[in-house]
């Protein structure tokens, strides 16, 4: 008995042009109810929206922006592969966005689709600025031409949304004609039959795409490559003649189908360039905004944060207590609580940055940035636009990191992860006012702070190592891809707040669930090292401050609390691994106890300052800095009886935490952007290294 | 005379497009020849230019622009 099943969700790809609003209809249609996915092999995002209309679901794919279907970056083959159905399954349908302000140039991507033989439906957006502009479009002879169902939309202010939801749920896609020219046949009708294609043009496409797909089947590739050698296909060329045939016919089509008019940017547009692409006020403008936005940050992002590390220090606190003592609370409360805490204290920073990156970046703003910096950044291997992510970095590494995506030159993208831990991030400042406080006189030399110095010299030798190890990264890696700038500015718009607002909810979403694993894992072990020491030495520690702390009084019991803190962590296996790498630190200037700092700061940079407290048995009081630098301060060297925090020793340390990685953060974060354990593992390596370099030089030209 | 010597506030006309690997993707964004071109701004030190391509504006550095090959109206 055959069985004619129908799909519970219909499968939707949406695709278009960068900038024509096609994650505009995407959020509108499925809101909130968004997944972020894989594409096996690929760094880029699988997006996923699902909705439901009447009682039919759908599940929208939306592919990223492209301008054609050929192979140039991951976007295209990740296109290429989701409309032809090559190792994944086909969706049902595709849903084009069109710019009505440049159909011309949409209808190039538009009518490729079409030839692709998929279902499909155009979504004219923007058509507001169309009618600004006075252009006209009919569409009913547009459809004519095409034989695809067109609808008009504006999805900025959310109209014409509902023809697209009637037509997605009367299922009006359609096939439309086919429309480009190709030679080839023979060649492209043996491919076709070889892999079961619907049309020459899918062959065509395979033909090209094959040899740029890094998970394609090697025998295929062959296969394809010799045919095309034997048929004397040349890909680049047939790609040009093919776009030259496409655009000769949708110009063909748009004369007797559109009436155009002018079709320039207006005056306002102009004047805001003439601003903020100015030589030397778009870079003033720039730096302001920049500011601002940090000043934001450091204002905004306080608050939440510490609010969250109570609520999380407050629920480890109950967990102790509440639970029955033993080793499972103790990872619960300790172990687990501390270290979800400790993801979740990134997401105001993120969720931040993101909301004005994304703001700047919905107006239109950073394409001008981008066409300002190009220049700066090239000398260093870099792009224009590695400066968000790296000007992100001051913040925080994290979302510096996860604004690379739009880098589309690999190499460069690449750089631009590896250098930019070394931007000063807000989580070292902790460590530098503590040790400029112990180190640096707090006194002026010609009408300039001191202390102020310091912490400017420490931000500037941050820049200072981005830049230099881009440059020295640029000579080792080779690509054979090019670098180029060639991109659109597209006219200013007022940023839409739902874009914003989802922004910021993805990005943390995608921070917590996929680095938070990691991050949690890390926090694991490092507690685990922490808290436990080889055969019985932490219970006989245990038992021995039992039975001091019943004997002394009650103001004593602070101190020797804290003087067991102190020597439970030395007898801990961290203690142990502190204690064993001391001779390699030794010629930084460092002894045993910072040793173990430098271990359980891995976790991150700010963990330094509350293990020095628990290691020279500051007591609990961590949060009075005044308290920590006196009592740190009065440290001295077992043997020698030479004060530990020199001069030299406390510069030594702060070149050392403003070039090491000391973030287990970042390393989960770039392996998510890199999906490979290779890069972040060599960067961490990498930066140990130089930060280890560094540090003795310091501290041997300081002592 | 390419679009990397362009002066402003003339506007040409693109006669074509130097054969590269970028040529696929000047011309899928537009850049084809019989549209007109006009130069908007440069960034400072050589740094990319901002070209007016029949109403879109598309930045390019001039190592691309070197590829555009533009004719008098």
């Amino acid at each position: 008995m055959e069985v004619t099943e129908k799909k519970a969700v219909k499968s939707i790809a949406i695709i278009g042009n960068p900038n024509v609003g096609k994650s505009s209809i995407f959020n509108q249609l499925t809101g909130l109810n968004q997944k972020i996915g894989n594409y096996p092999g690929m760094t880029v995002d699988k997006m996923l929206g699902y909705f439901s209309l009447g009682n039919k679901h759908f599940e929208l794919i939306d592919l990223p922006g492209t301008y054609s279907l050929y192979p140039k970056s991951e976007d295209e083959i990740i296109a290429h592969k989701v409309l032809n159905g090559i190792g994944m399954e086909k969706p049902d349908a595709a849903l084009v966005v069109l710019d009505a302000c440049n159909l011309e140039r949409s209808l190039l991507l538009g009518t490729q689709v079409m030839d692709l033989g998929i279902p499909l439906a155009f979504v004219v957006n923007m058509k507001d600025l169309a009618e600004k502009r006075g252009l006209s479009i009919q569409t009913y002879a547009l459809y004519q031409e095409l034989g695809v169902p067109l609808v008009m939309t504006d999805a900025r202010n959310n109209e014409g949304m509902e023809a697209v939801r009637d037509l997605l749920s009367n299922d009006d896609f359609s096939i439309g004609k086919p429309f480009g020219e190709l030679d080839f046949a023979d060649l492209l009708e043996e491919v076709r039959l070889k892999y079961g294609f619907r049309t020459h043009y899918q062959a065509f496409q395979e033909l090209i795409f094959a040899a740029y797909d890094p998970l394609a089947d090697p025998d295929k590739k062959d296969w394809l490559a010799e045919k095309a050698g034997a048929y004397q296909f040349d890909s680049e060329a047939e790609q040009a003649r093919e776009t030259s045939r496409r655009y000769a016919k949708i110009k063909d089509i748009l004369r007797s189908t559109q009436s155009s008019a002018s079709g320039e940017p207006k005056k306002l547009h102009a004047r805001l360039d003439r601003l903020f692409m100015h030589p030397v006020w778009g870079y003033v403008t720039f730096l302001a905004i920049m500011l601002l936005i940090f000043q934001a940050i450091f204002a905004w992002a306080e608050g939440p944060m510490n609010l969250i590390d109570g609520a999380f220090a407050a629920m480890s606190g109950w967990v102790a207590e509440t639970l029955p003592p033993g080793v499972l609370t103790d990872l619960l409360s300790e172990g687990i609580i501390t270290g979800i805490g400790g993801v979740v204290i990134f997401i105001p920073q993120i969720a931040l940055l993101f909301g004005f990156l994304a703001f700047l970046e919905d107006t239109g703003y950073f394409s001008r940035v981008v066409f300002l910096m190009d220049r700066i950044m090239r000398p260093f291997g870099l792009h224009g636009k590695s400066i968000v992510p790296l000007i992100s970095g001051m913040a925080c590494a994290i979302p510096g990191i996860m604004a690379t995506r739009n880098i589309s030159n690999t190499r460069e993208r690449l750089i631009t992860i590896l250098v930019t831990p070394w931007m000063s991030c807000s989580a070292r400042l902790p460590v530098y006012i503590i040790l400029i406080g112990l180190t640096v006189p707090d006194e002026t030399w010609i009408g300039v702070n001191l202390q102020a110095l310091a912490l400017l010299a420490m931000y500037l030798i941050g820049t200072l190592f981005t830049l230099l190890g881009a440059f020295a990264l640029k000579f080792v890696l080779k690509s054979r891809e090019r670098s180029f700038l060639l991109t659109e500015l597209p006219i200013y718009r007022m940023p839409r707040w739902q874009t914003v607002l989802l922004t910021m909810f993805n990005k943390s979403k995608i921070f917590v669930l996929e680095a938070g694993k990691v991050i949690l894992a890390i926090s694991i072990v490092l507690w685990v090292l922490a808290s436990y020491g080889p055969s019985g030495e932490m219970e006989n520690l245990e038992a021995e401050k039992a039975t001091a702390l019943e004997s002394v009084s009650e103001d004593q019991k602070h101190e020797l609390a804290a003087e067991y803190a102190s020597r439970e962590l030395e007898a801990s296996y961290i203690g142990i691994l502190g204690k064993a790498i001391e001779p390699a630190i030794r010629p930084l200037g460092y002894d045993w106890k910072i040793g173990i700092a430098l271990l359980t700061s891995f976790a991150a940079r700010e963990v330094f300052v509350a293990t020095v407290a628990t290691i020279y048995s500051v007591g609990e009081d961590v949060e009075d800095e005044l308290t920590i630098r006196e009592k740190l301060d009065k440290q001295v060297h077992a043997d020698t009886g030479e004060k530990v925090f020199t001069r030299a020793t406390g510069f030594s340390l702060m070149v050392f935490y403003a070039l090491a990685m000391q973030c287990m953060s970042t390393v989960a974060v770039v392996y998510r952007e890199t999906k490979t354990w290779k890069w972040p593992v060599l960067q961490t390596i990498g930066m140990t290294i130089v930060a280890y370099l560094g540090a003795l030089i310091t501290y041997q030209i300081w002592s | 005379m390419t679009a990397a010597g362009l002066d402003k506030e003339h506007t040409y006309e693109i006669a074509g497009i130097t054969t590269s690997p970028l040529m696929v993707r000047m011309m899928e964004m537009g850049v084809m020849p019989g549209k007109t071109i006009s130069l908007l701004r440069k960034a400072p030190f050589k740094g990319p230019m901002a070209f007016l391509i029949q109403g879109n504006v598309l930045a390019l550095r001039i190592e691309e622009a070197d590829l555009i090959q533009i004719k008098e109206v």
